[in-house]
């Protein structure tokens, strides 16, 4: 059941020593209902931010957030969240760890228990439901995560760099996996990201955002041919298109790089 | 200090290892000054009694049901007190990291009260629960409840915030948010909290069985003392030395794994 997100003129700043902060500035950016979009930019532009209104864990802001055209605040049932950093509970197993939203409903034992365990298959985990995150290699605890989140049935997807602390190759092959769940379930997706690759690899459309304040620089089309897998990365249309993101990106790099590198220094 | 001795009283060791032979050698020589320094007569006679004396009424002690009668009301303090220190600690310290303004506009307050001898509240808990047993059990739980606080707050500062934030993400209500993320997340720093509070809880109740009190074994201890019955005194202790490490010992048991 996915649903359709809409980002209306987002605002957000923040207080800090120095004064306010602009982090976003009039943000606004659609996710078609069973879409893969892809949001890209330097260090600093604000992207996490925008992950953490929309996902309604950042309070105070400008402008709506709309799940199929019905403006939502704060936390949202229609809304799974997939954070950056280790998030997977180390006390439980993996299968314990997918049935987490589940218990928290308050839904039946063995009916949770089979959801989880579709999920299990479904994000390739087949043999270590019963295992402990402690035991697992960073991107099987990601694909847990992502699982957990899953399992919650959101209508929209909602990912802040899910394999970042990933190597190269681990995050292309999870590409494939994540491809493959998006295409069985047509979720509609939003993927935070500051890998141009991975941006090309996954999106229908790839945004562009500006270093601070956070802004919209382009819409980037990906008009691949689906259904997709890492390979694609060889293609020349590929390589066309990541060229064309960078030629974006790196004047926005480039500014974020100048005006933290001074103060990176003095640190 | 409970570390080292659960891991000695683990380790796997023959009676002819080199180390068990010095530790017995130990014990032997302290009972052998012992028992020279009792039959000097360079002390007062009683103060220290000859360790046959010592022998006979630690056996004495062990079969007289009056004994057994002081522990289970000693016992019972301490299980009393520390479990309302223990639970009212773990609440206060997730207070405490649940909710940073109120943990920094407390911590002054904890730590200071934390180092500060709890006998000094022992007139004003006499004062508020008379002499019988309630005044004991209090003075065990003001002893358990601020190291368990400490450690629980400690431990609320070690949990990853990206764990609280899936908790937000998933809507847990609060009484969830506790269940299901803060306690299982604080299993180990609860551990330590355990071993710290019944320590104390042990020591305060001793003392408030001392200082006043018609039953117990602190009671019975500063009974023998005060009527000199210092070979009962000193079996006593023993008795108390040794329920003291089995309790340490059961504690330790409960390891934090993962």
């Amino acid at each position: 059941m996915p649903g359709a997100l809409v980002v209306e003129n987002i605002s957000k700043r923040f207080a800090t020593s120095a004064g306010a902060l602009a982090a976003l500035e009039g943000v606004s950016l659609a996710v078609p209902q069973g879409r893969f979009v892809s949001i890209i930019g330097p260090s600093g532009c604000g992207k996490s931010t925008l992950f953490g209104v929309v996902g309604g864990l950042v309070p105070d802001y400008e402008g709506r957030v709309l799940i199929d055209g019905a403006p939502v605040h704060g936390t949202h049932d229609d809304i799974g969240m997939v954070f950056q950093e280790e998030s997977t509970f180390p006390w439980l197993t993996v299968l314990e760890n997918i049935m987490f939203p589940l218990d928290a409903r308050g839904m039946a034992r063995n009916e949770c228990r089979e959801r989880a365990e579709r999920l299990v298959h479904l994000v390739g985990l087949d043999g270590f439901g019963n295992s402990y995150p402690a035991e697992l290699s960073g991107g099987m605890r990601q694909r847990t995560a992502i699982a957990r989140t899953l399992a919650a049935e959101p209508k929209i997807l909602l990912m802040d760099e899910p394999f970042a602390a990933l190597d190269e190759q681990t995050r292309l092959l999870l590409g494939d996996k994540l491809l493959q769940i998006w295409r069985e379930l047509a979720q509609t997706t939003l993927l935070i990201t500051h890998s141009i690759t991975e941006a090309v690899q996954l999106s229908d459309e790839v945004v562009v955002m500006t270093y601070r304040p956070g802004r919209i620089k382009r819409v980037i089309p990906i008009d691949l041919p689906r259904p997709r897998s890492s390979e694609i990365v060889e293609s020349a249309a590929f390589g066309r298109l990541v060229g064309t993101i960078w030629h974006d990106l790196r004047e926005e790099a480039l500014r974020g790089l100048a005006q933290t590198e001074p103060q990176g220094v003095s640190h | 200090m409970a570390t080292t001795l659960t891991n000695f009283n683990r380790a796997p060791l023959h009676w002819f290892a080199p180390v068990t032979r010095v530790r017995a050698l130990t014990l032997l020589a302290a009972a052998l000054v012992w028992e020279g320094v009792a039959r000097s007569g360079w002390l007062y006679e009683g103060v220290v009694p000859p360790l046959t004396a010592v022998a006979r009424a630690f056996v004495v002690l062990l079969v007289t049901g009056d004994t057994y009668h002081h522990l289970a009301v000693t016992a019972w303090e301490v299980a009393a007190g520390f479990g309302i220190g223990l639970v009212a600690g773990i609440a206060f310290g997730i207070l405490m990291g649940a909710r940073p303004f109120f943990g920094r506009a407390m911590a002054p307050y904890v730590d200071g009260l934390a180092t500060a001898p709890k006998i000094i509240f022992l007139p004003i808990v006499m004062l508020l629960f008379g002499v019988g047993i309630t005044s004991k059990i209090a003075l065990g739980a003001l002893s358990a409840f601020f190291p368990v606080t400490l450690n629980t707050a400690a431990g609320m500062h070690g949990i990853s915030p990206v764990l609280i934030r899936v908790g937000r993400s998933f809507r847990l209500s609060r009484a969830q948010m506790v269940r299901m993320i803060y306690l299982p997340a604080l299993r180990g720093s609860i551990i330590v909290s355990m071993r710290l509070g019944l320590g104390v809880a042990i020591i305060g109740v001793l003392l408030a069985e001392i200082k006043l009190a018609d039953r117990g074994l602190g009671f019975l201890a500063i009974d023998h003392y005060n009527q000199f019955r210092i070979p009962d005194m000193y079996a006593l202790l023993l008795f108390i030395f040794i329920l003291a490490i089995g309790a340490n010992v059961l504690i330790g048991r409960l390891s934090p794994r993962r």
